[in-house]
């Protein structure tokens, strides 16, 4: 459940799915906008991760 | 030369409902503003999605914001929490939620909890757009 990657495929398939209802009426059109929303998520995602990772992450931020 | 009557810009239908039931009904349950105005199934959708989105706010033990003094931001994330209307004081009062900033998984339960809070006060205009006949 804790899989970084899990919850960013997780937090855009809900948020794709409601705009994809929220802003389309037509089946097709909802698809596209779907498909259109989660792939720029994930992708989006994993690109800024792979052009992050030549930083070094350095230690955890304390909790207060 | 064009009629006036023969223009492609859509014409608003007439409202379907009353207003503030469609948008008070719309804050307070997700998704029951458009069972209201007869989208049940998107409703329902709308019902579904929220509330997972809550759900697992919830499991990661993320933050449901409320107002700390000397920090004006919670205010807006408060109120962008209680955008889900119904749920959000079941668990803040009901349940006593408290979220876990030792948790793995604060960060992203509490983004998952706000993001919640914010489709429903969308879905809240989305109901108000229908029921003025703007939007279908």
């Amino acid at each position: 459940m804790l899989s970084h990657f899990l919850l960013m495929v997780l937090f855009a398939l809900l948020v794709s799915l409601f705009f994809a209802l929220l802003w389309r009426r037509g089946r097709r059109e909802q698809v596209k906008l779907f498909l259109q929303i989660f792939l720029g998520m994930v992708g989006g995602g994993l690109l800024v991760a792979w052009l992050m990772y030549p930083f070094p992450s350095g230690p955890p931020a304390p909790i207060p | 030369m064009a009629e006036s009557g023969s223009t492609d810009v859509p014409q608003p239908t007439p409202p379907r409902g009353n207003p503030i039931v469609a948008v008070v009904s719309a804050w307070l349950i997700p998704g029951m503003g458009h069972v209201y105005l007869k989208r049940r199934l998107r409703g329902l959708a709308f019902l579904v999605l929220v509330v997972a989105a809550m759900l697992i706010g919830c499991r990661l033990e993320g933050n449901l914001y409320q107002v700390v003094p000397g920090q004006p931001l919670t205010i807006l994330a408060t109120l962008g929490s209680m955008g889900m209307g119904f749920p959000y004081f079941l668990l803040r009062y009901g349940l006593h939620y408290q979220g876990n900033v030792r948790g793995a998984g604060y960060e992203y339960g509490t983004a998952f909890l706000l993001t919640a809070g914010l489709m429903n006060l969308l879905l809240v205009l989305d109901a108000w757009d229908i029921v003025r006949g703007k939007k279908e």
